[in-house]
C-alpha cells in the first residue's frame, strides 16, 4: 500500500499527459542514434529504481514470517505461498473477499458520487449567477483549508446521532453531497473555459439548464469527470482514517484496515501475511489507473477539436 | 514517509481529541445498586473491542463462544484494530459519547480515561458479579485510579532478559547468565560482541535506548520515573548520566551497530537473530519464536541486571486490563463479560498466555503450562523478591515518551547525538508531552 500511495496519488503524474501530450513524433521514425540510446538507458535505470520497492514487495510475499528479520535481500530463501493462502482464508471468521467488496462498494459509491454532486454543483457556481455565489464559492474553497481531524469530531457526532455509525453511509452520503472542494474547483475551471456561445445556441432551442448540462457541459469536461474519478477511487480505496472511525465490526472493514490486522507489536506479527495482502490489494488501483489513464489522454487529445 | 505521516496524523488527532474527552467526559453513567445482580433472562446486546491480530482474534471467538453458553441471552459484538489505531478510534468514540460497552484497556491510557470519567467505577461489582477470590489486593490496586477501581488486570508480565542459547552456540559468543550488575553486563556485550561479531552477531542492543532500563535504575534507589501527581521524578544529569552508561559498549561495539537496527525496525535485532541477549517484556517470548522461525525452539528467560543488589527494582506490570464504558446501558452484563475474561478457566484455556500470565490464580490453575509459557512462570517466582509495588499509573502521553526515548537511543547508537544532547533532547519532548 504504501509504495501504491507514494507513486500514484501525486497529482503532477497525472498532470504530465495534460500539459505535455505526446508531440507530434508519433509518425517521425525512431532511429536509433546515440543520444536517444543513451537517454533511453538513463530512463531505464531511473525506472528500476522507481520500481524497486515494488518488486521487492512482489518477491517478499513468498518470503516465510520469519525471513523478514534475517533476509532483507530481495529473492526470498525458502519461498513459499502459504501467505497468499492465509490472507485468503481471510481474518477472525471473515474470508478475504468480504474486505475486498467492502472497499469495492466504498471506491465504487464515492465516484459515482462524487461525479454526480461535483458536476452539479460546479454547473451551478460557474454558469447561474446567484444570490451569494461569491460567497459561497468562497465558502467552498475555504474548506479546503480545513484538516480532516478538524471536521471529523463533529461529523461523528451527527453520524452517531442518526445512528449510522458502523453503517456504510457517514462514509457514503458526504460523497452525493458534493463535500469534495477540489473535485468542484477543478470542474469550475473546466466549465469556464467552454465558450458560453455553445450554452446561448442551446438555450435559443429551448434547452433548460438540465438540458444544456447534460447535453452540452457533460460531455465536455470529460477529462476533468475522469481525473476525479480516478483520484477518488485511489482515495477511497486508500483511506483508512475514515473507515476506521465509522465502522466497528469487522465484517464491514475495507482493505486498508484488513492488512494491518495481521501485524500486532504487542504480540506477534504476520509480516509475510500483511505484504501479501497489501499486493493483492494493490492490484485493483494500478488497474483502475491502467484502463483509465487511456481515457485520460484520450479526453485531453479529442478537447483539441472543440474549437 | 507514509507511515511518519500517518503518525503525526494520529498524534494531531489524539491531541485534538484528548481536548474534546476532557470536554465531553463528565457523563459519567450513574452508580449502580450495591450488590447489582446479573438478571440472566434478559436479552442484552453488548459492545466488546480488543486490540490484537488475527490470532487473538480467534481466541476471543472460542472464549466468547463459551461464555455464550452459559449466557446464551447476552450477544457479543466483536470489534477489532491493531494497537494504535484500536486508540485513535476510541479517541473519537469517548469524545462522541459512544465508547464500546467492554474495552480490553491498556495501563497506559488508563488515567487518562478515568480521571475524565468515561469507565465505570466497578468498585460496587468487585466480589459480587466480578469474583475477586484469585486476585491478590496489590494486582488489584493496579486497575485503581484515584481510589476508584476502573479497570481489571486480565494478565500480567514483568521486565526481564531473553536470550537465545542456539545462537550463542553456533556463533561463538558467551551465554549471559542473568542478574548482576549492569558493569557486568556491559563486559558481558563487550566479550560476547567480540567473540561473535565476525558471524554477524553481537552480545545485545544498547540497552541504555530502552526507558524501562531506566525505570530499573530510578527503582534500584527506592524511586518510580514520575510522582503520584504525574510529575517526573528526574533530572536532566540524571538522564545524561544514565545514557553515558552505554558509552563504553558503543565505543569498543560491544552493542547491534544502529544502522541495522534502523534496517530491520520494527523488528529488534534479537527478532532477527544478530543479538544473543534482549532486555523486554517477558511475555514477548512468543513473539520472538515467530519472527526467528523454524530454527530456533527454545529461548532462555532470566533476571536483568541490577543496579542495587537487593532492592526491589522490577514489578508486575499489567498486559491488559478490561474496562467497561461509563456511558452503558447494561452494567451488570458488562460486568459478567468482563467476569468471565478475567476469571473463567474456559477464558484461560483459549488463550494460554497470549494475554500474559493470567493475573487471576483462578485462570492460572485452569492451565497446565508448558514450554516458554512455563519458563515465564518460573520466572515470575525466581524473581520474586526483586518485585515491589507497582509504579502508579502512568502518565498520561507515557506512550510517546517511552518511543522518543527510543528514538533518542537509536541515534546515540547512530553517533549523532551526545548523551548529553540526547538528555536535553529528551527533556524538550516530555515538556511538549506533558504539558499538551
Amino acid at each position: 500500500m504504501t509504495t501504491a500511495g507514494s507513486q500514484i496519488t501525486s497529482p503532477a503524474q497525472l498532470e504530465v499527459p495534460l500539459v505535455a501530450p505526446p508531440a507530434g513524433g508519433r509518425r517521425r521514425s525512431l532511429k536509433l542514434t546515440p543520444g536517444r540510446i543513451a537517454v533511453y538507458a538513463a530512463l531505464t535505470v531511473l525506472a528500476i529504481i522507481v520500481l524497486y520497492p515494488m518488486l521487492w514487495l512482489f518477491l517478499s510475499t513468498f518470503k516465510p514470517s520469519s525471513e523478514f528479520g534475517q533476509n532483507q535481500g530481495l529473492l526470498p530463501e525458502s519461498p513459499t505461498i502459504d501467505n497468499y493462502l492465509k490472507v485468503i482464508e481471510g481474518i477472525g471468521g471473515i474470508p478475504l473477499w468480504r474486505f475486498f467488496s467492502n472497499s469495492l462498494l466504498l471506491a465504487v459509491a464515492a465516484v459515482v458520487g462524487t461525479l454526480f454532486s461535483s458536476s452539479l454543483a460546479a454547473y451551478a457556481f460557474a454558469r447561474i449567477r446567484f444570490k451569494g455565489a461569491g460567497i459561497f464559492f468562497a465558502a467552498m474553497i475555504g474548506t479546503l483549508l480545513l484538516p480532516f481531524h478538524v471536521i471529523i469530531l463533529p461529523q461523528y457526532i451527527m453520524f452517531q446521532r442518526l445512528d449510522l455509525v458502523d453503517t456504510f453511509w457517514p462514509l457514503i452520503i458526504p460523497k452525493f453531497l458534493a463535500t469534495e472542494a477540489f473535485f468542484v474547483f477543478l470542474m469550475v475551471q473546466f466549465i469556464r473555459n467552454i465558450p458560453r456561445d455553445m450554452d446561448e445556441a442551446a438555450r435559443i432551442d429551448g434547452a433548460g439548464h438540465l438540458r444544456i448540462f447534460m447535453s452540452i457541459i457533460l460531455p465536455l469536461i470529460k477529462p476533468a469527470l475522469i481525473t476525479s474519478a480516478i483520484f477518488t477511487f485511489i482515495w477511497t480505496w486508500n483511506d483508512f482514517l475514515g473507515p476506521l472511525i465509522y465502522l466497528t465490526s469487522p465484517e464491514n472493514y475495507p482493505l486498508p484496515i484488513a492488512l494491518r490486522l495481521y501485524n500486532d507489536q504487542t504480540s506477534t506479527s504476520d509480516y509475510g501475511a500483511t505484504i501479501a495482502i497489501s499486493f493483492v490489494a494493490l492490484l485493483p488501483v494500478l488497474l483502475f489507473f491502467l484502463v483509465f489513464q487511456r481515457f485520460l489522454v484520450d479526453g485531453v487529445a479529442t478537447q483539441g477539436l472543440k474549437g | 514517509m507514509f507511515t511518519t505521516r500517518k503518525r503525526r496524523a494520529g498524534i494531531v488527532l489524539a491531541a485534538t481529541v484528548s481536548a474534546a474527552v476532557a470536554l465531553t467526559g463528565c457523563s459519567g453513567g450513574g452508580s449502580p445498586e450495591p450488590g447489582a445482580t446479573f438478571d440472566p433472562e434478559a436479552e442484552v446486546t453488548l459492545d466488546f473491542a480488543f486490540w490484537g491480530n488475527d490470532v487473538r482474534a480467534d481466541l476471543y471467538n472460542e472464549a466468547l463462544a463459551a461464555f455464550n453458553e452459559e449466557y446464551p441471552n447476552i450477544t457479543v459484538n466483536v470489534s477489532f484494530l491493531g494497537f494504535p489505531e484500536f486508540w485513535e478510534a476510541r479517541q473519537v468514540e469517548a469524545a462522541g459519547g459512544n465508547l464500546p460497552d467492554v474495552m480490553q484497556f491498556d495501563y497506559s491510557y488508563l488515567r487518562q480515561y478515568s480521571e475524565n470519567g468515561l469507565l465505570l467505577p466497578l468498585d460496587d461489582y468487585l466480589g459480587g458479579i466480578i469474583d475477586t477470590e484469585g486476585f491478590e489486593q496489590n494486582i488489584l490496586d493496579i486497575g485503581v485510579v484515584n481510589d476508584q477501581t476502573t479497570a481489571i488486570p486480565a494478565g500480567t508480565n514483568a521486565w526481564g532478559m531473553y536470550t537465545n542459547p542456539q545462537l550463542a552456540e553456533e556463533s561463538g559468543a558467551p551465554l549471559y547468565e542473568g542478574g548482576g550488575s549492569w558493569e557486568d553486563y556491559n563486559d558481558y556485550l563487550i566479550e560476547a560482541s567480540a567473540a561473535a561479531s565476525a558471524n554477524g552477531v553481537y552480545g545485545g542492543a544498547d540497552w541504555t535506548g530502552r526507558i524501562q532500563n531506566f525505570e530499573l535504575h530510578k527503582r534500584a534507589q527506592g524511586e518510580n520515573l514520575f510522582t503520584d501527581e504525574g510529575e517526573p521524578n528526574f533530572t536532566q544529569e540524571e538522564v545524561a548520566e544514565f545514557f553515558a552508561l552505554g558509552d563504553e559498549i558503543r565505543s569498543e561495539g560491544g552493542s547491534v551497530p544502529g544502522q541495522q537496527l534502523e534496517e530491520i525496525y520494527p523488528l529488534s535485532a534479537f527478532d532477527s537473530a544478530r543479538a544473543v541477549t534482549e532486555l523486554t517484556w517477558d511475555n514477548f517470548g512468543a513473539g520472538y519464536l515467530g519472527n526467528l522461525g523454524e530454527g530456533y525452539t527454545e529461548l532462555g528467560l532470566v533476571a536483568p541486571p541490577t543496579a542495587e543488589e537487593g532492592s526491589q527494582d522490577l514489578y508486575l506490570k499489567p498486559s491488559m486490563l478490561h474496562a467497561i464504558s461509563a456511558g452503558t446501558d447494561h452494567p451488570e452484563a458488562a460486568a459478567t463479560l468482563v467476569d468471565f475474561l478475567v476469571n473463567a478457566p474456559e477464558t484461560a484455556e483459549a488463550f494460554g498466555t497470549n494475554r500474559g500470565l493470567p493475573a487471576s490464580q483462578t485462570q492460572l490453575d485452569a492451565l497446565s503450562l508448558e514450554g516458554l509459557d512455563a519458563q515465564i512462570q518460573e520466572y515470575e517466582d525466581s524473581i520474586a523478591d526483586r518485585l515491589g509495588d507497582a509504579p502508579p499509573v502512568p502518565v498520561v502521553g507515557y506512550g510517546a515518551i517511552e518511543e522518543e526515548w527510543r528514538q533518542i537511543g537509536l541515534e546515540l547508537g547512530l553517533g549523532t547525538l551526545t548523551p548529553e544532547e540526547g538528555a536535553e533532547r529528551f527533556f524538550t519532548e516530555m515538556e511538549v508531552v506533558l504539558n499538551s
